[in-house]
């Protein structure tokens, strides 16, 4: 992969866009599909102007059929194309639920890795953008649970860029969620990638507690350290960035050293992918934890209308609580929920 | 000789019933001739042997359940074609597995069996790690979070007297029989409405009597304060939320001073006993109370009790009333004093007498008598005798 | 498209055919004047085929009822369907069948015993699916259809002349996926023959319960595209009718949606009892259409298939059942390491210490 010239201050949108758009120049064997994505551009502008400068064979538009997507790309990445197909919204995924689970998932498996699917399926994942049903589900949950696929949320625009570049050239299959509610967030992107492609990243150094999460509750996290400032608390920021495989070893040098962690994601908490990291982060750093690891999440309940969406998702307030309750000070605190 | 076994006939199924024999015994069979029909739980199939021979034994009748993997038929082959992977799978490698449990988990039984049903909460496994290496057992500490988890600052009370980081603090942790009498003092005032009377007394002839009779001091006061509870039956009793319960004997308690800390053995049915007794049964306890021996229920059960604090050379004492008794007479030291004795000044052994009661089981006028009369009989021990 | 050329689409009222149940040619009465019976030799090589398939079917259900295999689904009965439609195939070309399709895939030149991993269960694919440009068996029904469009697709955009011939049944023509397929393909002019086989059943569902339509080839106009209806039993007019889906495909005129009428003569596998759902008599009428006794008396009467040959087909069937037989009375090599090695293209952290403690537990279970 060339570097990017940096000093380039880009929303995450426009580095999605430029991730495209420099993969198709640098191999011909990417192809980019899916719904409104060639002459709209995408419903968020994501692919914008790919199919302008790379031509309808590269970039076009597909029937509106998700399951079909995705099984044409497995038949497409059969005969030696590495496509990168998008979702539009989160929800909408769920009718290639057996196309990525029984076929994406397992190919390479079923083949004795024979048949490489080298696929990414774009998902804009998450809510906080006032969208009505549907439109902002976290469907992560399902795709960590399915061995075989490469789970990856970026949270800033530069990781978005080269994350993006990461998976289109992984011969794994990756279901790639983009934090919609992100996508006009700017960042000048970084000459390099920030870490390998299955690493975490400590975002913000602290040793009080450790905050762990992914996506668009990376910069959630971010204000609620710098609000914990003003109580004396310095606290730890990770970026998972790589949702499956997970980084634990990351997660557990900076839990072994602070003795408290919260996990924050917008899904609902109930079997969550924060239960695993909890546990697995739990099971390798119990004898140094000082308190539970505490999870802050979207409640157990579908995504709800939008004018009630604030009561559902992480708040800095509900983060900046849930530290508080690691029982500092050494005072015992009972779960609540 | 090969025998044909029933197949694992899939999805779970696990045995079948035999419908009828296709060949007989003395038959010749091919490979992959049908030789039976069984039912399963499915449906009913015909099963081809998979060597060829003769017959030379079939194992079950029609309407028989066999299992998977029991003999069907045997057959006399040239060649043996024996199939591997029949019937149920090998059992050592689990029973290999099972002993090496078995052995660790034998110690985990041991110490379980000695815990009661649920483990101490502990605050976190810091904590936990930090009573481990402080050699505490977390079930001996008492929490202080009403939640009944033992914190931190629980396990660090509990070391025994480790300075902590140079300030010149010594800690003398509050366990025990300290944490005990503690927790009862703090009740007690909380909840009694004490009031405290005193008299000064002339004690010379309870003294001369105490030499005469080679009983100690302790003991005849106690006897005196028996007499007097008889009296005056409402400093005897306990304060119900209804009711004020005069009770029928007087367990005396007295308090004894312990290197463990302030304990206070009871007498029960310290009224039915000789002076001479009680003097005896106090002496016992006292050392017993020395020695360390005393239960939980030598030292509960009180009605009364008396308290010698002369012995530490003072005279008087607002006392803190040994719950849930609602009264306690203190004596202090005797000393000589100027007394005006039958009209003029004399030296004698004075003393003063200090009942602090709780003002709900009695009034004052009642305290007083009590007191009165006790004084009284300290001063003039033979008037004792018309209540004895 | 106009009211005429659409028409084209349409499948015959009734299924085409060449060599009917009694072993008669007569001419195809379908739109294409020119579908002429294919050759001697093809013929020929269609009948030995299907002698071969045959025999293989049975060695393979008894193989299940010895415990064997897991499970087999039979194509007995099918077998026109199966070996016309491999024969009509370059070797350049996909074929992306189900797990009912293993006759087809032996006739592709696939080792039986490869073909077999899968039903027998030490693997979930037992082949190369690059080797034999043959992809593994599907068995999520119709799922495969969006691969081989998907395949057909690349391939064509890369100016390669493979075609994609997808398999599927009757109950798989009613999946969304089918739908889906059936649509991209029309769309994208994709190269595909979908090849439906209407067996008459889904498990225990008959085609009643399955479709309304006038026939399932009756679909393709509702995409788009060209609908045969053909008699499945006849390798014939199977081989004549993929051949000819396989030709426009090649040519640049997008795919073909084929129907051939046949019959499940077996029950849906070992597991599964067909009387409760079947007369037996509707058994024995399909049996008297069996696609090889018609194909061999057609044969024998053109004078081109002796008694002698006929043997000599049969001989040759035995002796390639006994060595799969043979092959499958060995027990597979299994390595439960191999479970985690392919899981992603190199193992992750994770499965390498999932792997180092199953391998310490296999370890401590052999220790004594």
């Amino acid at each position: 992969m060339t570097a990017q010239p940096a000093d380039v201050e880009l929303s995450m949108a426009a580095a999605l866009n430029r991730s495209l758009s420099d993969a198709l120049r640098e191999d011909a064997r990417v192809v980019v599909y899916g719904e409104d994505v060639a002459t709209l551009g995408g419903v968020f502008r994501v692919t914008a102007g790919l199919a302008d400068e790379f031509g309808e064979r590269r970039v076009f538009d597909s029937p509106l059929a998700e399951s079909g997507i995705v099984g044409t790309a497995i038949g497409m990445a059969m005969n030696g194309l590495r496509p990168v197909v998008e979702m539009q919204f989160d929800a909408f995924s769920y009718p290639a639920f057996e196309q990525i689970t029984s076929h994406l998932a397992k190919m390479h498996n079923r083949t004795r890795g024979r048949i490489r699917l080298p696929i990414v399926i774009r998902v804009p994942f998450g809510g906080g953008i006032g969208g009505v049903e549907h439109h902002s589900d976290s469907s992560e949950a399902y795709w960590v649970h399915t061995p075989g696929l490469r789970v990856v949320a970026p949270g800033t625009a530069s990781d978005a860029y080269w994350l993006l570049r990461q998976a289109i050239n992984s011969d794994d299959p990756t279901i790639f969620l983009e934090p919609k509610r992100r996508y006009w967030s700017t960042e000048t992107l970084s000459a390099a990638p920030a870490a390998d492609f299955d690493r975490a990243l400590v975002r913000r150094g602290g040793s009080d507690a450790t905050l762990i999460a992914y996506g668009a509750m990376v910069d959630t996290c971010l204000q609620a350290a710098e609000a914990a400032v003003e109580v004396g608390l310095n606290i730890e920021v990770i970026d998972l960035r790589t949702l499956s495989p997970l980084d634990d070893d990351t997660l557990v040098e900076s839990v072994r050293k602070s003795g408290r962690a919260v996990v924050v994601h917008e899904a609902a908490g109930f079997a969550g992918f924060g239960a695993e990291i909890a546990a697995r982060v739990t099971e390798r750093c119990f004898h140094q934890l000082h308190a539970p690891i505490g999870r802050v999440t979207g409640l157990d309940i579908p995504y709800p209308p939008p004018m009630l969406e604030q009561h559902y998702l992480p708040s800095v307030d509900r983060i900046l609580d849930a530290i508080e309750r690691l029982q500092f000070d050494d005072t015992v605190v009972m779960p609540r929920a | 000789m090969p025998e044909f076994r029933l197949p694992d006939l899939g999805e779970g199924l696990v045995d079948a019933e035999i419908l009828t024999w296709l060949v007989s015994v003395g038959d010749d069979v091919q490979v992959d001739q049908p030789v039976i029909e069984v039912e399963t739980a499915k449906a009913s199939v015909q099963i081809p042997v998979p060597f060829s021979g003769r017959v030379s034994a079939l194992h079950g009748a029609p309407g028989e359940r066999i299992a998977v993997g029991s003999p069907l038929m045997s057959v006399e082959t040239v060649s043996a074609n024996v199939l591997v992977g029949y019937g149920p799978a090998d059992g050592s490698p689990r029973q290999a597995r099972r002993s090496s449990i078995k052995k660790s988990f034998a110690s985990y039984e041991a110490a379980r069996t000695a815990q009661p049903d649920t483990q101490p909460a502990v605050i976190s496994p810091v904590v936990r790690k930090l009573a481990r290496d402080r050699g505490l057992d977390l079930r001996q500490l008492s929490a202080s979070d009403p939640s009944g988890v033992i914190r931190r600052a629980d396990v660090e009370r509990a070391d025994d007297g480790r300075p902590n980081d140079g300030s010149g603090i010594e800690r003398i942790p509050l366990t025990g029989v300290r944490r005990l009498a503690a927790d009862r003092f703090t009740q007690s005032r909380r909840e009694i409405p004490e009031a405290t009377v005193w008299v000064d007394v002339d004690a010379t002839r309870l003294v001369q009597a105490h030499r005469d009779l080679d009983l100690s001091l302790l003991s005849l006061i106690s006897r005196l304060c028996i007499a007097g509870l008889k009296r005056f039956t409402q400093l005897n009793s306990r304060v119900g939320s209804e009711a004020i319960e005069l009770l029928p004997q007087v367990n005396l308690g007295f308090a004894a001073q312990t290197d463990k800390g302030l304990m206070v053995p009871v007498i029960p049915g310290a009224d039915r006993l000789s002076t001479r007794q009680l003097a005896a049964a106090l002496a016992e306890r006292a050392a017993a109370a020395r020695a360390g021996t005393l239960t939980p229920r030598d030292l509960s059960g009180g009605t009364f009790t008396v308290n010698n604090y002369g012995v530490y050379g003072v005279d008087g004492s607002a006392a803190i009333i040994n719950y849930p008794e609602v009264a306690m007479l203190g004596i202090g030291r005797i000393f000589e004093r100027p007394w005006v004795y039958e009209g003029s000044v004399a030296v004698r052994q004075v003393s003063q007498l200090t009942l602090v009661f709780d003002h709900r089981a009695c009034d004052g006028a009642v305290a007083g008598g009590f007191l009165r009369y006790v004084a009284d009989c300290v001063e003039n021990p033979v008037m004792a005798l018309a209540d004895l | 498209m106009t009211a005429v050329s659409s028409a084209r689409l349409l499948p015959t009222d009734e299924p085409r055919c060449l060599i009917d149940s009694d072993g008669c040619a007569h001419a195809d009465l379908g739109h294409n004047d020119d579908t002429r019976l294919p050759s001697d030799v093809v013929l020929l090589h269609l009948y030995r085929r299907m002698v071969i398939g045959r025999r293989f079917d049975a060695q393979a259900t008894a193989l299940t009822k010895q415990g064997r295999l897991a499970v087999y689904p039979s194509s007995h009965g099918q077998d026109a369907c199966q070996v016309g439609t491999v024969a009509a195939m370059a070797d350049r070309d996909w074929l992306f069948p189900t797990y009912r399709d293993s006759v087809a895939m032996i006739s592709r030149g696939i080792n039986p015993v490869e073909v077999l991993t899968l039903l027998r269960g030490d693997w979930h694919c037992g082949y190369d699916p690059y080797l034999h440009r043959t992809a593994p068996q599907c068995t999520p029904l119709a799922t495969n259809t969006l691969h081989a469009v998907g395949l057909a697709h690349a391939a064509r955009q890369a100016g390669e002349d493979t075609v994609a011939v997808a398999m599927l049944g009757d109950g798989a023509s009613s999946e969304g996926d089918t739908h889906e397929a059936l649509n991209i393909a029309a769309v994208w002019q994709a190269p595909v023959v979908f090849v439906v086989q209407n067996n008459g059943y889904a498990i225990s569902v008959p085609l009643a319960k399955q479709s309304h339509a006038q026939s399932l080839a009756h679909k393709g106009i509702g995409y788009g595209m060209p609908g045969l209806l053909i008699d499945g039993n006849d390798a014939a007019i199977v081989y004549a009718a993929v051949s000819e889906g396989i030709a426009r495909a090649r040519r640049g005129g997008g795919p073909t949606l084929i129907e051939g009428i046949t019959y499940r003569i077996e029950a849906h596998t070992n597991a599964d009892d067909d009387r409760r759902y079947r007369q037996s008599s509707e058994v024995t009428a399909w049996l008297a259409k069996d696609p090889i006794e018609r194909l061999q008396k057609y044969l024998q009467n053109k004078g081109i298939l002796s008694d002698a040959d006929i043997a000599s087909v049969r001989e040759d069937a035995d002796i390639r059942a006994g060595r799969l037989r043979e092959a499958m009375n060995s027990a597979p090599a299994l390595d439960p390491a191999e479970l985690f090695e392919h899981v992603y293209v190199e193992p992750t952290r994770n499965l390498r210490r999932q792997s180092r403690w199953l391998g310490e537990e296999l370890a401590a279970a052999r220790r004594p």
